[in-house]
C-alpha cells in the first residue's frame, strides 16, 4: 500500500542547532502510527514541518505522489492534513458550528447579497457531531463544553475538512479514563474509514492498546520503527529514554537523617484549587509532585510562595513557623521559585545576566518592605561570576542580555538568582521543560548537589521518568489533594499514573 | 559590528543628534541662534518640560503613561497661588501647594491603577479630566495673582547668571539619575517595566512599585506648576493643556522604551532639550507654531520607530 505521506530524510537546523537529524517517517492509510520521545526529541518538529509552519533544512516530503522540498500551510490544508494541538485552538465565543467551518462558512445569497448558510452548517455539524459521538447541539458554545468534549469537536473539525492524515499531539493529557475510551472508539472509527492517525503520547499503556506501528525519536535522531506488537514496553522505554534511564546514577536515596527542614500542614487554598494538604520534607532530600496538569501541584506551589491566597494552613521552615502572604514574604523568608515558564514569569528580557541574577538578592536585603537599599554594581557582577563558575552558565560575558542564552542557560541563570539570594527552600516547577537532554542531567545534578547541601527542594514535573530519576520520594495530586505518597523505590510510572488518574 | 554600532547609539545616540541640530541651526541663523543669550533662553524653556518627563519617564519605564500631569501643573500652581494669596510663608506654600498635593494626586492615579487594575492610560485620562475640573472649580476659572516678590525671585529668578528654573530641574533631574542608577527602587522599577509578573515572582512588590512611580510623577508635574507660577507671576487655570505630549515626546526622544524596562534620565533630559532646541530654532526661523506641531509630530513617531527597528533585531 502507498503511504498517504512520506518524509525522507528530513533534517531541521534552528541556527545551527540541530533539531532533526534524517528522519524518515511515513503515514499509511487506516493506521494508528505512534511518535514517542521525550520532550524536545523533536516529535513537535516533526509535526510542524508537515503542517507548514517550519521549513525542513534538507529532505523532503511525498503527499499523493507529489515531492515537496518544503510544505505551507496551505499546501498541507490542501492534501488534507489535520493537526489537534494538546492546547486545543478552538475559539470559545463561538457555537460548535461556527468552529467547525471557520474561515470557510458557506453562503448563500438572500437578495443578491451573500449570508451565512447556517441552516447548512447546523445541519453538517450535527452529522460530524454524530460521527465523533458528541450528543451536542451544533449551536452551544464552545466555551460551555469540558475539555474533554473540546477534544471531540477537534475532531470533529479536522472532520470537516474531510482530513486524510489527523495528528493528534497528547489528546489523551487531561481526560479521564472513561473518556480516553470515548477518544479510543472514535479513532478506530476513524481507522475504518481509511484515515491515516499519528498519535503523540507518552503514556505507554495506552499506545499498546490504541497503535498499530510506533516511530522512536531521540535527541531529533530516528531511532527506530517498529510494529506494536513486536515490541514490548521495556524495550520502548529503552529506546526512548537510554540515557535519561542514567539520570538514576543521581541516586535518589532516602535522606539518612530525621530532620524535617519544611513542613505543611492543612494547607488550603482560599479559590479551593489546594484542599487540605499536609507533608513533610527532609534535609537532603528531593520531594517530587506528580499529577495531571490542573491537578493543584503547581497551585499548591503558588500557594506556599505567597503568590494566592490561602484559607487555612501553617507552614514550618527549618523549625520556624513562617506565615507568607506574598512572593514578597516568600522571598524575605528565604524561598525562591523557579516557575514552570522562565519567559513569562522567571526572568527580564531587558536585563544582563548579572542583573537578572541579583535581582532577588536585591529584594533580600532591602528595607521598608523592598524599596529601600542601594544596588552595587562590582559587587552584584562579582556576584553573577561565582554563579556563573557555580552553575557552569555558558555565556562569553555575564555582561551579555539573557535573552542570547539557550534555554538551558537561561534556566541556570534563574536558579543563579535563587542562590544569590541565599534562598533555603526551593521550588522547581517544570525545571526541565524546553530544555536539550544535555543541560537536563545537568540540572538534575544541580538540584541533587543544593538537596546534600542541606536546601530544601521541592520538584513539580510532568515527565514521570524525571521524577523517578531525581525524587527520593513523589506524591500525587488528584483534584487538588494529596492522593499518594511514594518512595522512589516503590514508585513506579504505573502506580503514580494509576493514583493521579483513578477515583480510588 | 552591527552590535557594537547599536549599543554606541544607544548610548550617544541622543548626544550626537542634538549636537546635529545645534550645528544645523548654528549656520542657518548663526547671528541670534548661537549667542548666550538666546542658548539660555532654549535651556530656560525647557526646564518644565524637562521636569514633567522626567517623571513621565517613570510611568513609561513600568510600561504605563501619566496623562495627568498637565492637569497636576494647572492645579497645583492653583493652589500654590491660593495660598500664597492667603498669606502662607512661600517655602510653606510651595511645600503643600507644589509638593505635597503634586505628590497627593499622583498618588490618587497610582491607588486608582492598583485598585482597577486597569490600563494607566485609562485612569490617567480620567483623572486628567478631573483635576482640570477641581482646577477651575476652585479658581472659579480666573487667574489667581498678586504673589509675593520673594516667590517669584526665589523660583523663577537668577543666580549666577543661571535661570533658577533650570538649577530646579537639573537638580531633580540629578536625585532622580541618581534613583535610577544607584538604589534598589530604580531597579525594581526597571525590573517590573521588562516584566511585570517576573518581577513579582522574584519578590518585588509590584503594587508598591506602580505607587511610588505615579507619585514621583506627580511631584514632578507639581514641581513644575509652581515653577510655572512663578515665571507667569499668576496661577492660570488652563496652564499645562497639552503638556504631556511634550512629557511623552521627551521621554520617547530620549530613548524611553514604549514597552517598559528601558531608558534612562540623562536621555529623557537630551529629549527635553532637543525638543526645546526645535521650538526655539523654529522660531527664529520664523516657521509659524503650527509647523512646530508637526515637526513634534513626526519626531515622536521617527523616534519609536528607530527604538522598535533597532530593539527588533535582536
Amino acid at each position: 500500500m502507498k503511504p498517504l505521506v512520506e518524509m525522507r530524510n528530513i533534517t531541521k537546523k534552528f541556527s545551527g542547532v540541530t533539531a532533526l537529524e534524517n528522519i524518515n517517517f511515513d503515514i499509511l492509510s487506516g493506521e494508528v502510527h505512534i511518535l514517542l520521545g521525550e520532550n524536545g526529541a523533536g516529535k513537535s518538529t516533526l509535526m510542524k514541518i508537515l503542517s507548514g509552519i517550519y521549513e525542513p533544512t534538507e529532505g523532503s516530503i511525498i503527499l499523493s505522489g507529489r515531492e515537496y522540498s518544503k510544505l505551507t500551510p496551505a499546501d498541507s490544508a490542501e492534501n488534507k492534513i489535520s493537526i489537534i494541538y494538546q492546547e486545543l485552538s478552538l475559539i470559545d465565543e463561538l457555537s460548535i458550528a461556527e468552529n467547525l467551518f471557520v474561515g470557510k462558512l458557506p453562503t448563500k445569497k438572500v437578495m443578491g447579497i451573500p449570508v451565512v448558510d447556517f441552516a447548512h452548517i447546523h445541519e453538517k455539524t450535527a452529522e460530524l457531531l454524530k460521527r465523533v459521538g458528541l450528543n451536542r447541539s451544533p449551536s452551544t458554545l464552545v466555551g460551555e463544553l469540558p475539555i474533554s468534549e473540546k477534544q471531540q469537536v477537534e475532531i470533529a473539525k479536522a472532520l470537516a475538512s474531510d482530513a486524510k492524515v489527523i495528528i493528534m499531539d497528547e489528546p489523551t493529557s487531561s481526560l479521564t479514563t472513561e473518556e480516553v475510551n470515548k477518544l479510543f472508539a472514535i479513532i478506530r472509527q476513524l481507522k475504518k474509514e481509511g484515515v491515516g492517525i499519528v498519535y503523540i503520547s507518552h503514556k505507554m499503556k495506552e499506545l499498546a492498546e490504541i497503535g498499530d506501528r510506533v516511530t522512536v525519536l531521540k535527541d531529533g535522531k530516528h531511532v527506530g520503527t517498529k510494529p506494536l506488537k513486536d515490541v514490548t514496553t521495556d524495550q520502548l522505554v529503552s529506546m526512548m529514554v537510554g540515557r535519561e534511564l542514567n539520570a538514576k546514577n543521581l541516586n535518589p536515596h532516602r535522606a539518612e537523617t530525621n530532620e524535617v527542614i519544611f513542613e505543611v500542614q492543612h494547607l488550603t487554598r482560599k479559590d479551593r484549587a489546594v484542599q487540605d494538604v499536609s507533608f513533610k520534607l527532609y534535609r537532603g532530600e528531593i520531594l517530587g509532585f506528580a499529577g495531571l496538569i490542573g491537578s493543584g501541584r503547581t497551585e499548591l506551589m503558588n500557594a506556599i510562595f505567597g503568590a494566592a491566597e490561602l484559607e487555612s494552613g501553617d507552614m514550618t521552615l527549618f523549625g520556624e513557623k513562617v506565615i507568607i502572604k506574598s512572593p514578597h514574604d516568600a522571598v524575605k523568608k528565604g524561598l525562591a521559585f523557579i516557575t514552570e515558564n522562565r519567559r513569562e514569569t522567571g526572568f527580564f528580557h531587558n536585563f544582563e545576566i548579572w542583573k537578572n541574577i541579583s535581582i532577588s538578592s536585591l529584594v533580600r536585603k532591602s528595607k521598608w518592605g523592598g524599596i529601600w537599599g542601594f544596588v552595587n554594581k562590582q559587587a552584584e557582577q562579582q556576584q553573577a561570576e561565582e554563579q556563573k563558575k557555580v552553575l557552569r552558565i555558558k555565556c562569553s560575558s555575564i555582561l551579555q542580555n539573557i535573552t542570547e542564552l539557550s534555554g538551558g542557560n537561561q534556566q541556570k541563570v534563574i536558579i543563579g538568582k535563587w542562590l544569590a539570594a541565599q534562598a533555603r527552600l526551593m521550588i522547581f516547577d517544570e525545571p526541565t521543560r524546553g530544555i536539550d537532554v544535555g543541560a537536563k542531567s545537568e540540572i538534575y545534578a544541580i538540584m541533587r548537589k543544593l538537596a546534600n547541601e542541606g536546601k530544601g527542594i521541592l520538584m513539580v514535573s510532568s515527565e514521570l521518568p524525571e521524577l523517578l530519576a531525581v525524587c527520593d520520594r513523589i506524591i500525587v495530586f488528584k483534584d487538588g489533594r494529596l492522593r499518594a505518597t511514594f518512595t522512589n523505590e516503590e514508585a513506579t510510572e504505573e502506580k503514580i499514573m494509576l493514583a493521579a488518574t483513578s477515583d480510588m | 559590528m552591527v552590535n557594537r554600532f547599536r549599543e554606541s547609539w544607544q548610548k550617544f545616540g541622543i548626544f550626537g543628534i542634538f549636537i546635529l541640530i545645534v550645528a544645523a541651526l548654528g549656520i542657518l541663523s548663526p547671528e541670534y541662534f548661537l549667542t548666550t543669550n538666546n542658548l539660555t533662553q532654549v535651556v530656560l524653556q525647557s526646564a518644565i518640560t524637562i521636569l514633567i518627563a522626567c517623571g513621565e519617564f517613570f510611568t513609561i519605564l513600568i510600561a504605563g503613561i501619566d496623562l495627568s500631569v498637565g492637569s497636576v501643573i494647572a492645579l497645583t500652581g492653583v493652589i500654590t497661588g491660593k495660598l500664597l494669596v492667603s498669606g502662607t510663608p512661600v517655602v510653606l506654600a510651595i511645600l503643600i501647594g507644589g509638593i505635597l498635593v503634586g505628590g497627593l494626586l499622583g498618588a490618587v492615579n497610582g491607588i486608582l491603577v492598583n485598585k482597577t487594575g486597569l490600563h494607566p492610560f485609562i485612569i490617567t485620562l480620567g483623572t486628567m479630566s478631573i483635576y482640570r475640573g477641581i482646577t477651575l472649580i476652585i479658581s472659579d476659572a480666573k487667574p489667581i495673582f498678586g504673589f509675593p516678590q520673594s516667590f517669584k525671585e526665589g523660583v523663577a529668578g537668577w543666580i549666577f547668571h543661571i535661570p533658577i528654573p533650570v538649577i530646579i530641574a537639573l537638580t531633580v533631574a540629578l536625585i532622580l539619575h541618581f534613583i535610577t542608577t544607584k538604589t534598589i527602587l530604580g531597579r525594581n522599577i526597571y525590573a517590573l517595566g521588562g516584566n511585570a509578573q517576573s518581577a513579582w515572582f522574584s519578590g518585588i512588590d509590584i503594587k508598591k512599585h506602580q505607587l511610588i512611580v505615579f507619585i514621583i510623577s506627580g511631584i514632578c508635574a507639581g514641581i513644575a506648576g509652581v515653577v510655572m507660577t512663578a515665571r507667569l507671576g499668576a496661577a492660570e487655570p488652563l496652564a499645562g493643556v497639552g503638556f504631556e505630549t511634550f512629557a511623552i515626546a521627551s521621554a520617547i526622544i530620549g530613548g524611553t522604551s514604549f514597552f517598559g524596562g528601558k531608558g534612562t534620565i540623562i536621555g529623557v533630559v537630551m529629549g527635553g532639550l532637543i525638543i526645546g532646541v526645535i521650538n526655539n530654532g523654529l522660531n527664529i526661523l520664523n516657521v509659524s507654531t503650527y509647523y512646530q506641531q508637526i515637526v513634534m509630530g513626526s519626531l515622536i513617531i521617527a523616534a519609536v520607530t528607530l527604538d522598535k527597528l533597532f530593539s527588533a533585531k535582536k
